[in-house]
């Protein structure tokens, strides 16, 4: 095989909106971690539940890419709402593995309820654009890639924009970073962490919509994803946002190089082993009140 | 009389603060110090420091002549140092007897396998750590609540069993750290009268706290630290009167303190 | 143990004992050394969540690595299936040492996390170190066990070996927990600096009860895998590890004949649900769910709330 300039840039350019894509997933995470310090287990079902609103949609609405990922959207941010004023927001603080075993239940709940309605045979979604591709020299990349990465970039762009410039952005960082204080200054910890997780799945669902016309649809499809956005929170460093992208993107770039090259083997463990190194080496930054770094 | 613990220049900072800058007393055996000062100055510092719950950066740390600096919490317990904490400390869903049998536990000669084999050595153990108990139970007047859970006593009950437990291994010294904070007045007179028997049964005790009384009636020698720093020493009455103590605490002169007492008398 | 509670227990396993006298299906037979097996598991678990207050994740991965190697121990390497389950517990008992050691200096959160991810490095090299563990296909017709000329062809005759594995391992782990060791463990679950000031180092504990479960739960990973006659990727799903963690939470973390019933009791579970696999897990996640919100201790917990009121009003 030769490996051309145009073929790595092609992997490069796949990686980057891979990374994207995982970013979206794992700064949804670092959020609701910061905010509650809880880790949601049923974060990957947020992806997977915005991949089949898509799959859904999408014929609804003739092919149509951008209602489609509008309302899938809307329907995870608003499915977020909902698991958290019937669950999240019956736990406190401190009650880490509570907290653990309630959204693990709630990701059993979701991902068989898909599988006993839905099957668990892959669905293929179609867009508008079908297979349509932008040519840049030889290398020709898919619209629905393209506007999947631009459509990352803009929501962190977004984000960026209401983390440091808004009065919600501003209170998410302030809990995050000291709890006590925040709340003696008036910010009411239950809005701040609905409006997180709102946030947070509606991210997922954004992900997940913009991944289901480039992958396979299945109900155990955030199963796997969700171990890899713990090791890139952990990675980049929790509640580190621009980390977790970095470390989001760089993964995206290592899975489609190797991918290109060699057959999926040990490159799977190797985040992992990254991510337990990291734990091993400063496990106090893990869960100190910390960043919440925007910029 | 000799010193039972000797602290030498100990030093210790969090992102620039000086918690303790050069700290050095002596505790004699058989006696109740005290250790105030006022908030921020240091004190539970340098109980954590001494019992090995923080490091220090600075300074040494001897306890009945052995240097014990550096090491961690259980081996400086197990060296004869026990201590109690600010925010009583007990095992809440644990009876009271077995609150205390664990307190004992690592100073009886029984190993896992006389307890599997049910030797001797470990039946003797038993016995004498529930006579022990029962006595300190006694003691500290809460023999009907010996079978119960910790967890249904109030507050200055627990700290009452936090006490005995410090006390369950005839400990060198225990330093207790506000053994009276947030407890109801009616029962401090109960802790004072236990403590004071204690210590003429022979207990050496390093007592931090804020309560003035507390300390006056208890306290041999007293030892003041402000800012880090040891800022005078001396008996309860000396204390009372040191101006730079009472500048300290109270930003007064004594001529101001004493008409500050006279109106309150 | 009080001597009424000793001849109940004793007349459980006996009655556990007598079932393939009572009947010959294959199922129930099945259903009932499975149960068995799971309460061990489940009674593992118990022993580092439960008692030491580590949510352990890793469960999952000794159990694969225990089926693994009693397997390969056979299959691989000419032995017989006792010794395969021996180095099921041995191998575990190194692994979580290792493991352990390093994980346990951090906190208890990077524990979770860790534990976590282990189990899903143990399900990737089971997929992909295909040299050993034949990948995906995985290790098929491991043959019956045999001992002094019998082999314990049938389902009844393994039953026989799952109730005496199962009788062994539970009596192990109640002296354990009801030993000094047990009540040091459940001290440093609830208050672990004060057991530090007692003069007790927690570390040896939390290291001796991860590795002790990891035998424990790797040995009847080993057992279970000759049940299945074969092992392959599939016994690192995670069902195993929300079926463990159920019996414990059903029947109440840090209660020893709590999760023991439990085990029991849930087993009959899956005949009653005989619904599809994925409504089963459905009701799986939803009795977890509310099992955190309203019975968080579990059942065990819940009678034990009740007995302290009482104890509360008559002291008050």
């Amino acid at each position: 095989m030769t490996i051309t300039g145009t073929y790595l840039l092609q992997l490069t350019l796949n990686g980057i909106t891979l990374g994207l894509l995982y970013a979206l997933i794992a700064v949804g995470l670092s959020l609701i971690f910061g905010v509650m310090e809880i880790i949601n287990f049923a974060h990957g079902e947020f992806l997977m539940l915005g991949a089949f609103a898509m799959a859904f949609a999408l014929p609804v609405v003739g092919l149509l890419y951008w209602p489609a990922l509008a309302v899938s959207i809307v329907a995870i941010a608003l499915f977020g709402l909902v698991v958290y004023e019937l669950l999240l927001s019956r736990l406190k603080p401190d009650e880490f593995e509570r907290s653990i075993l309630v959204t693990l239940g709630l990701s059993i709940i979701v991902m068989h309820l898909v599988q006993y309605f839905f099957t668990a045979n892959p669905r293929l979604v179609d867009t508008q654009f079908g297979f349509e591709g932008v040519e840049i020299g030889a290398i020709r990349i898919t619209w629905t890639r393209v506007i999947a990465a631009a459509v990352a970039a803009a929501a962190f762009a977004g984000l960026y924009v209401v983390l440091r410039h808004t009065q919600f952005g501003r209170a998410m960082r302030a809990i995050a970073q000291n709890r006590e204080a925040a709340l003696m200054i008036g910010i009411r910890p239950r809005t701040v962490a609905r409006n997180a997780v709102v946030l947070a799945a509606g991210l997922c669902g954004l992900a997940g919509a913009a991944i289901a016309p480039i992958q396979l649809v299945t109900p155990y499809m955030g199963q796997f994803l969700i171990f890899k956005a713990f090791a890139l929170v952990i990675i980049g460093g929790l509640g580190n946002i621009p980390g977790a992208v970095a470390a989001a993107v760089g993964l995206g770039l290592i899975e489609s190089w190797i991918g290109g090259f060699f057959t999926v083997a040990w490159q799977e463990a190797a985040v992992f082993i990254i991510m337990i190194g990291v734990l091993f080496v400063r496990p106090d930054g893990l869960f100190k009140r910390g960043s919440m770094r925007v910029g | 009389m000799s010193a039972i613990l000797e602290v030498s220049g100990l030093r210790k900072a969090y992102a620039g603060v000086h918690a303790l800058d050069g700290v050095s007393f002596a505790v004699e055996a058989g006696s109740v110090t005290g250790l105030i000062g006022p908030n921020g100055s240091g004190k539970s510092t340098a109980i954590d420091c001494i019992s090995g719950f923080q490091k220090l950066d600075g300074g040494t740390v001897a306890l009945a002549g052995h240097d014990v600096t550096g090491r961690p919490a259980h081996l400086i317990a197990r060296a004869g140092l026990m201590r109690t904490f600010q925010t009583v400390r007990v095992y809440e869903r644990l009876s009271l007897l077995d609150n205390l049998a664990i307190a004992n536990q690592q100073f009886d000669p029984a190993t896992w396998i006389d307890e599997f084999l049910r030797t001797k050595r470990y039946r003797e153990a038993i016995e004498a750590s529930e006579q022990r108990a029962r006595e300190l139970v006694e003691l500290i007047g809460l023999k009907r609540y010996y079978e119960a859970e910790a967890g249904i006593l109030s507050y200055g009950q627990k700290k009452l069993v936090a006490l005995a437990s410090a006390l369950m291994p005839s400990p060198k010294i225990v330093v207790l750290d506000e053994p009276v904070a947030g407890v109801n007045p009616s029962r401090i007179r109960e802790i004072e009268v236990a403590l004071q028997q204690l210590n003429q049964a022979g207990e050496t005790f390093l007592i931090v706290e804020h309560n003035a009384e507390f300390i006056t009636n208890l306290c041999h020698h007293v030892i003041v630290l402000d800012q880090g720093c040891k800022l005078a020493e001396g008996s309860a009455a000396e204390i009372h009167t040191d101006p730079r103590v009472l500048e300290a605490y109270l930003g007064m002169t004594p001529e101001m303190a004493a008409a500050e007492m006279r109106g309150a008398a | 143990m009080s001597r009424m509670k000793l001849v109940l227990a004793l007349l459980a396993a006996l009655a556990f004992a007598a079932l393939p006298l009572l009947t010959s299906s294959n199922y129930i037979l099945g259903v009932g050394l499975s149960a068995l097996i799971f309460t061990v598991a489940a009674a593992a678990l118990n022993l580092i969540y439960g008692f030491t207050g580590l949510l352990s994740f890793a469960q999952l991965g000794f159990w694969g690595i225990g089926g693994y190697a009693s397997a390969l121990t056979v299959m691989t390497f000419g032995g017989n299936f006792w010794w395969g389950v021996v180095w099921a517990a041995l191998i575990n008992a190194v692994v979580a040492i290792v493991v352990g050691y390093p994980t346990l200096r951090t906190n208890r959160h990077a524990f979770v996390i860790v534990t976590l991810t282990f189990a899903l490095l143990v399900t990737l090299i089971a997929r992909d170190w295909v040299e050993l563990t034949r990948g995906p296909m995985g290790i098929a017709n491991l043959p019956a066990p045999s001992a002094f000329g019998h082999r314990f062809a049938s389902t009844g005759d393994f039953y026989w070996i799952a109730w005496a594995f199962s009788v062994v391992m539970l009596a192990f782990l109640y002296a354990l927990c009801s030993s000094r060791i047990g009540r040091t463990l459940v001290a440093i679950k609830q208050n672990e600096p004060l057991v530090r000031a007692q003069g007790i180092s927690p570390m040896p504990y939390k290291l001796a009860a991860f590795a002790i479960s990891a035998a424990i739960t790797g040995a009847a990973g080993g057992v279970f895998v000759f049940h299945l006659g074969i092992v392959d990727p599939l016994i690192l799903d995670f069902y195993y590890m929300q079926t463990f963690l159920i019996i414990v939470i059903i029947g109440g973390a840090g209660s020893f004949w709590g999760v023991v019933v439990s085990g029991v009791a849930l087993s009959a579970l899956p005949e009653v649900l005989r619904f599809s696999a994925d409504f089963r897990m459905v009701i799986y996640g939803v009795i977890l769910v509310l099992a955190m919100f309203v019975m968080p201790s579990g059942v065990a917990g819940w009678l034990r709330e009740r007995r302290l009121t009482r104890t509360r009003e008559a002291l008050q």
